[in-house]
């Protein structure tokens, strides 16, 4: 008896906080006085919870002074905020970094400017040049080599593009 | 008080701020003071709630966007708080004893004083997601909305939490 009815410990909490039992339920319940009387107990203490549930928080208010107090900080903080000269200074430092960048950029643009066009193509000229002995190191194994083979390949298989070789 | 109001308001530009106190402290007060379990130290964080929301002001003008901030912040600076306590484990015990001291001052029935001196204990005992909802659902003016806001859940997930939690208090609560 007492295994048959512990299947119904759920669907009766379940009841008891819903305040309507499930059909199944209510049709077991006519027949057994050991969850009836469950289900009232359950239905008791729902209630006894109810109504201590709400005074968890509700019984606690902020003590008569709490906005005043509140009120003070905030114009505490306020005035705090107002007077400090940080406002001021924030915006000097700010301005102080806005004209250093200003000078550097002019700077620069006069120092870009100053170099002669003939000094650059001499540049250019040195970058590009390449030693005589280059043409030295290049050997026909180099394309081949630049391509590596499949398995199965040698690389005497891979073929020579003709563009590369023009 | 309400020439401190005036002079406040009129010393500020963030006119208003009293009025919000006004509107939201005991909701306010309320959320911590589930969180903590006392009531002084649930004032220091509300205060510093409404600390923190006049330094956003500005864009906490409207009541409503004030109210959910609020509400946040609070349930966050309790937690917070709590956080610390744990740590401090002599004085969370001397916290829990002085409060159901405190908080049942006016209730005559001492069973009643004992069953909610219990109740209080067995909300902590709840699983973390369970009790968060609960304890918020509590307090007055905190519908499933409210709470779902503050703790980023749908309100759908508010009532079956709290549904859940009052099925395992009526399991220990005999």
């Amino acid at each position: 008896m007492k295994d048959a009815c512990e299947k119904w410990k759920e669907p009766l909490r379940e009841a008891a906080l819903t305040g309507t039992p499930a059909r199944d339920l209510e049709e077991h319940l006519r027949g057994c006085a050991k969850c009836s009387a469950e289900l009232g107990e359950f239905r008791a203490r729902a209630a006894r919870l109810d109504a201590l549930l709400p005074q968890v928080a509700q019984s606690a208010e902020p003590s008569a002074g709490f906005q005043a107090r509140a009120l003070a900080a905030a114009a505490a903080k306020g005035e705090w905020k107002r007077g400090r000269p940080l406002r001021a200074w924030t915006l000097a430092g700010a301005t102080a970094a806005i004209v250093m960048l200003l000078i550097g950029a002019a700077i620069y643009r006069r120092t870009a400017q100053a170099i002669p066009p003939e000094d650059i193509a001499v540049v250019q000229k040195l970058a590009e040049w390449r030693a005589p002995s280059d043409s030295l190191l290049v050997t026909p194994g180099q394309d081949m080599l630049r391509k590596m083979p499949r398995l199965g390949e040698s690389y005497l298989n891979v073929p020579v593009k003709k563009n590369e070789e023009e | 008080m309400n020439a401190l109001i005036a002079r406040t308001e009129a010393h500020n530009p963030e006119v208003g701020f009293g009025e919000r106190i006004a509107e939201n402290q005991r909701r306010v007060f309320q959320i911590a003071y589930c969180v903590l379990g006392n009531s002084a130290d649930a004032e220091d964080v509300a205060q510093e709630a409404f600390l923190r929301a006049y330094q956003k002001f500005d864009s906490l003008r409207e009541a409503d966007k004030f109210r959910a901030w609020v509400n946040r912040i609070v349930f966050r600076l309790a937690l917070n708080r709590k956080r610390g306590y744990r740590r401090r484990l002599a004085r969370d015990t001397a916290w829990q004893t002085m409060e159901t001291q405190v908080m049942v001052d006016g209730a005559k029935d001492a069973v009643q004083r004992v069953m909610l001196e219990r109740l209080r204990k067995e909300i902590e005992r709840l699983p973390k997601k369970l009790r968060s909802v609960l304890q918020l659902s509590l307090v007055d003016e905190m519908g499933a909305n409210d709470v779902g806001e503050v703790l980023g859940i749908p309100a759908g997930t508010v009532r079956s939490r709290v549904h859940t939690a009052r099925k395992l208090l009526l399991e220990v609560m005999k």
